[in-house]
Order: C-alpha cells, then sequence, then structure tokens
C-alpha cells in the first residue's frame, strides 16, 4: 500500500504543480493519507533528522531560520509549508521530497506542528529535536484553553520517555523557552535532555504589563507569579514564590546571537533556530553568519515593493502577536502609514473578541495615516474610535491598499498588519501571485 | 452638577478571557464623551468590603476553568455577599461568558461534580458531557422590553458571540434577559438567553458584549446614575453611527 499510496501522491503532487493549482501543500498528503494510514510512521523510520516547532506564535519564521542556518552548512532541508501543519501537510512536505520509489533525500526535514496536532504526530512521528516556543490565547473557537494544551503536550512529551508503543526508544532533546512560565511546567517533569533559551536582556523589559497574558498564575499551584520584568504578554523574568517553579537557567541568550529582523519575538526566534543549529553541531560563528542572509518568510516582517513604495507586512493573528506587531512598528526608525486587516474566515478564527485584548491605545498620537478594512472593518473601526484615534475605513481591500499606498511618500514604509486570511488576500493583490 | 461612577471590574487578571475589557472600554467612554467622571475599581483578592460598595456598577468577565478555580472561593464567600447587597438596592451589572453558571444556584460539570454558585441568581447549570455539543459562534437575540432609556437610540436586537459547553435552566426569581433569534443561549431548548435579577444582566455572550451593543451600555449607564443620585438623569445622545454599523452588520 505504501507505493500506491507514494504513487497517488507524487501524481497529485505533479498535477498541482504542473497546472499552478497552489494546493500542493496539503493534498497529496491527504490522498496518501487516506491509502495508506500509516505512512507518516513509514517515512520516519527512514530518516533520524526530524525536528518539529510547536507553539503559539513564530513556528514560520523559526523554522525559516533554521533551513537558512542548515543550507548555509551545505545541509539539504525539507519543511512543510507554511499552515500546512496538521498531519496532511508533513505527508505532503515528505512526498515532495520522495522519490517515485519512496525514498527520502534530504538531510534535515523541518515541520512546524499546529499545538493542538502535536501530541497526535508525536504519536507516529520520532522528531530528534522539538521546539516549544510559546503558548498564548488564540483562536478560542478553535484551540480551545491555554491550559488544556499544555496537559495535552506534557502527556504526549512524557511518553517519548518511556518509548510510546509503536515506536522504539528514542533519544529526543527538547528546546524550551525558559520565560514562559506554562512551557517550562511541560518540559519540567520529562527525563529526556531538556535545553533552555532565554532573552536575559533587561533592556528590552516592559515599563508596565500589558493586559493580554495567560500565565500570570502560576501554571503548577495556581499563586501570582513574581516578575523582574516582562518582554511582552506573560515571557519575562518569573518565579513562583509559593511552590518555587522557577525561571530556569538558559543555556543561550540574546546577545549571542543576534536577531536578523526586528522585533522582540524575532529575537526569541532567533535562538530557538540557534539553539537547533547547535544541537546539529554547527558552530556560534557559522550561526550568525549565516542568520546574516535570512530572509522573513511570507507576511512575517515580509518587505515587497509595491508601485515603488516599500511595504512590510506583519502577520497579526492574536493579542500578543498584534501587541508586538505594533511595538515594532511604533519602534521602527521606519515611518508610514498603517493598514489593519481583520477578517474571520476558518484560518483567523470566527470569533474577534480578541481585538479588544490589543493595546490599540499605543496608536493614539500616531501621526500617518491608519487604514481599516477587512470582513470585520467595522468591528475594527469601532476599537479604534473607542482609542480616540482617527482612521479611514475601507470595504475593499484593494481600494484600501491604493488609497494607503498613495499616501505612503516615497522615503517612507506602509506596514500592513492583517490576520491569516488577510494577508493572503494582501499578498495575492500586491505580488499576483497565490500560496496556498 | 459634576456625575461621577465607579466601575467594579471583577478579577481583570483571572477573569477575563477573550477581549472582556471592551466593556470596561465602552462603559468609560461613553461615560467621559457625556463629562460623566469614571473610576475603575479592580476587584481582586485583596480588596475590601467598603470598595466593594463604592461601586456604582459591576462587570463580570468569563474566565477559563483554571482560572476560575483560582477565583471561585475568594468570590463566593468574600465578595458574594457584598454583591448580592448592591444588586438588590439596584445597582447594575453585566456579567458575560460563563457568568449564568456562575451566578446562579449551582454548576454540574460534565463528569457530576456539584460546584456551589453565588446563589443571586434563581438558576441552575449544567453540562451534559460530551452528549451536547458545545455552543459556538455569532449570536442574535430579541431584548425584552425594559432597556429603553428615554431619549436615546435604541434597538430591539443584542449580537454577541458565544462559545459555552453549560446549559441553564431559570427559575421563577429571574426573567430572561432576551429571546434566541440566532444561536443557542441559555440551553438551546427554550430559546432564552441569560437571565436579569433587578438591575443586573448575566448572559452567555462572551467578550466584548457592550461595543456593539451601545444601547445596553447607555442602561447600564443610567442604572447606575439613577441608583446613585436617586432621580432619573437624562443622558446625552451620542453619535452611534458606527456602533450601529457593526450591530447591524451581524444581523
Amino acid at each position: 500500500m505504501f507505493q500506491i499510496a507514494i504513487f497517488a501522491g507524487k501524481l497529485v503532487c505533479l498535477i498541482s504543480k504542473t497546472l499552478r493549482l497552489g494546493a500542493g501543500a496539503t493534498w497529496p498528503g491527504e490522498i496518501a493519507l487516506r491509502l495508506d494510514p500509516a505512512i507518516l510512521q513509514k517515512f520516519s523510520k527512514q530518516q533520524k533528522n526530524i525536528i518539529l516547532i510547536a507553539g503559539t506564535n513564530g513556528k514560520t519564521t523559526t523554522v525559516k531560520m533554521v533551513e537558512t542556518i542548515l543550507r548555509y552548512k551545505g545541509l539539504s532541508v525539507q519543511h512543510n509549508a507554511s499552515g500546512a501543519n496538521l498531519n496532511n501537510g508533513l505527508v505532503s512536505a515528505f512526498l515532495t521530497d520522495a522519490g517515485w520509489n519512496g525514498r527520502l533525500t534530504s538531510d534535515y526535514f523541518i515541520f512546524e506542528v499546529d499545538e493542538a496536532t502535536l501530541p497526535n504526530i508525536l504519536k507516529t512521528l520520532m522528531p530528534n529535536i522539538i521546539v516549544l516556543t510559546n503558548l498564548f490565547r488564540d483562536q478560542l473557537d478553535r484551540y480551545g484553553e491555554v491550559d488544556v494544551i499544555a496537559e495535552k503536550w506534557q502527556e504526549a512529551l512524557l511518553k517519548l520517555d518511556t518509548g510510546n508503543q509503536s515506536i522504539k526508544m528514542h533519544q529526543t532533546v527538547v528546546i524550551i523557552n525558559a520565560d514562559d512560565p506554562h512551557v517550562v511546567l511541560v518540559g519540567e517533569k520529562l527525563a529526556t535532555t531538556v535545553k533552555y533559551f532565554g532573552l536575559e536582556d533587561a533592556s528590552l523589559f516592559l515599563p508596565n504589563m500589558q493586559h493580554a497574558t495567560d500565565t500570570i498564575y502560576c501554571p503548577r499551584c495556581g499563586s501570582r507569579l513574581t516578575f523582574g520584568g516582562v518582554y511582552f504578554s506573560h515571557l519575562g523574568k518569573w518565579a513562583c514564590g509559593k511552590c518555587r517553579l522557577t525561571h530556569p537557567r538558559v543555556d543561550v541568550i540574546s546577545r549571542d546571537f543576534p536577531s536578523p529582523i526586528e522585533g522582540v519575538y524575532n529575537r526569541y526566534n532567533t535562538l530557538a533556530a540557534a539553539m537547533v543549529a547547535k544541537e546539529v553541531e554547527i558552530s556560534d560563528h557559522d550561526i550568525r553568519e549565516a542568520l546574516k542572509n535570512f530572509t522573513p518568510a511570507f507576511g512575517r516582517m515580509e518587505e515587497i515593493d509595491a508601485e515603488g513604495k516599500r511595504v512590510k507586512i506583519l502577520l497579526s493573528k492574536n493579542p500578543t502577536g498584534f501587541n508586538e506587531s505594533l511595538r515594532t512598528v511604533l519602534s521602527s526608525k521606519q515611518k508610514g502609514p498603517i493598514l489593519l486587516v481583520l477578517n474571520d474566515r476558518i484560518p483567523d478564527g470566527t470569533d474577534v473578541s480578541w481585538i479588544w485584548d490589543v493595546d490599540f491605545e499605543t496608536l493614539k498620537n500616531y501621526k500617518e495615516k491608519i487604514f481599516v478594512c477587512g470582513d470585520r472593518q467595522y468591528d475594527l473601526g469601532l476599537r479604534l474610535k473607542y482609542v480616540g484615534t482617527a482612521f479611514n475605513m475601507h470595504g475593499n481591500l484593494e481600494e484600501a491598499l491604493q488609497k494607503a499606498l498613495k499616501e505612503t511618500q516615497k522615503d517612507q514604509m506602509l506596514w500592513i498588519l492583517p490576520t491569516y486570511s488577510a494577508m493572503l488576500d494582501v499578498r495575492k493583490i500586491l505580488t499576483g501571485k497565490k500560496i496556498l | 452638577m459634576n456625575f461621577k461612577l465607579v466601575v467594579g471590574w471583577l478579577y481583570p487578571e483571572l477573569m477575563s478571557t477573550y477581549g472582556d475589557r471592551g466593556n470596561i472600554i465602552v462603559l468609560t467612554k461613553r461615560c467621559e464623551w457625556r463629562g460623566i467622571g469614571v473610576d475603575i475599581q479592580m476587584i481582586d483578592f485583596k480588596t475590601v468590603r467598603k470598595n466593594i460598595e463604592s461601586c456604582n456598577v459591576i462587570f463580570g468577565g468569563g474566565s477559563q476553568d483554571r482560572q476560575q478555580g483560582i477565583v471561585i472561593d475568594d468570590l463566593r464567600t468574600k465578595k458574594g455577599p457584598v454583591l448580592k447587597e448592591l444588586f438588590e438596592k439596584g445597582v447594575p451589572g453585566l456579567f458575560v461568558c460563563g457568568a449564568p453558571q456562575l451566578l446562579g444556584h449551582y454548576y454540574m460539570t460534565g463528569d457530576g461534580k456539584v460546584l456551589e454558585g453565588l446563589g443571586i441568581f434563581d438558576m441552575e447549570s449544567k453540562h451534559f458531557g460530551k452528549s451536547k455539543p458545545r455552543c459556538i459562534g455569532n449570536t442574535i437575540a430579541e431584548i425584552e422590553a425594559g432597556f429603553r432609556v428615554q431619549g436615546l437610540g435604541y434597538r430591539k436586537t443584542v449580537v454577541g458571540f458565544e462559545n459555552h459547553g453549560g446549559r441553564t435552566y431559570l427559575g421563577a426569581g429571574v426573567k430572561p434577559f432576551a429571546k434566541v433569534m440566532k444561536g443557542c443561549g441559555n440551553n438551546g431548548e427554550d430559546g432564552t438567553e441569560g437571565a436579569v435579577y433587578k438591575n443586573c444582566i448575566a448572559c452567555y455572550s462572551h467578550g466584548p458584549f457592550l461595543p456593539k451593543n451601545p444601547h445596553i451600555a447607555d442602561w447600564l449607564i443610567s442604572k447606575a446614575l439613577e441608583v446613585k443620585y436617586k432621580k432619573k438623569i437624562l443622558l446625552k445622545q451620542l453619535d452611534d453611527a458606527l456602533e450601529w454599523q457593526a450591530h447591524e452588520f451581524m444581523l
């Protein structure tokens, strides 16, 4: 059955590529999985070098950074398409890589994994490195509560230690963000090797705690955590005075590996990628050199040239991500108008309540024009009305983009902050290409 | 006369699940735009009776299971009795999200555990485990009479988003808040959504309920002023064109 599944899957790959259907990220895998439900396991048995990246924010950028570093060292890398982070996306990536005989060719496989899917994937696939980036509230209508995800992660990872039934004992290294108390708790009981990264840079502390936080009460005993400083949301130098759960000693800090792109969250992505590369025994010097050539993943601080104007797209899909996008725009030397686009389709989450957790108040005295668009433009407009800042609302995205570009001076940057499906729409209009 | 209101916000750190803060922002701004001063009184573990008694309107947001577990004892034993006194006096309140479960007599979890509620509202809630699906989605409901504020814009509908597993059944001591037009409401059976006791509203709509329902925000403000200053106080009409656009978009 494996061979038939491979053949069918590869055929779908080929067809979608030739016809430019743009559906090659998930459909080949979906078809192959239906023909051979054990195909993921069969692929993973062939390949020891599998790296998984899981968490709410930063997956796509971290994958791209790891890939950049490994390629710099001449290693071949296969990854799943951004957003194609369920089983079918992983199988599709394997199919793209495999020959018609089903044999894998790349040295390394790096997968971003949907936070809700990680436990399920760990049942069939044995990675040698797992990175846990962070846990924030994201699409409650789809993912449910942060606590539930953390519990399921811990359960699945504990099984790795004892070797689960279908897979033989294997040594997995788990790389954890020490600044996120909830993720630290997940790694706390693991017998496997756990390594930590954290920023350790007091100059990045926020003056005040933000409203959009998830884990400011101890995930283990429920007491209020104390924070020596906060980088954003609940990420920082934390400690529990009661049960003594504490911020672990970290193996790498922000100063060790400068981030190639703006934004505090990208410092975390850089550290996560650097730790993976160190596990693969790449030298610190080479990691730093490789990252100098890093270009952002699509829609993640991606810079596009549109009608002679410079545009930066910052995917902003949950309160914490949005707050960090705003912080990046406001602290950037490059000034310019802002276009906010809010959709409520399935990939965005149908519930837009979260916009009230975003600190749009930081835009109150913004000097440039602000444009509002998207399926839920009225909700977003209303949010800005209650900030007390002026804005222009547009029902049509193309029109909004045109107006915003017109307002952007030659030496300025147009900042676009869209939700997921809105980001795809924006890119399609600006570049004329379809992604997924 | 310079009017001033104190808005009490229950456990802002723990009862804020998904944009609940929007209700506080809306109450504050709609007062300020009318020249009414606002103080926010955060009510948490350390807040004493005197400070809670100073509140003229109370807001309670939603909480996830773990967070609810952290607040429930303090809320029931230390804050509950004071809140009940306030509501008996007619102080208005708004509770969103799982509030019907919290304010009623009890809430029975999916595995049969009975959690005692505040007992302020005559109603009970149950979770039927996997036998009844979670209620998730945009909602529309028609409000019962009595929420119109003299001289202000009004709609018969309220719009919101629900996301709850439990089902609530009202007793004779409370009135339903609204009649379900779209969505599940209290239990998906009797067509009721939320409950009203004196001037306190509990609803299953979660998160930012007031931004798209400015008539309910103004009703809360007007009741708060009436109870505090012991007379009817006319509210200035605001330009709510965008609020109603957002409201009507959901209909």
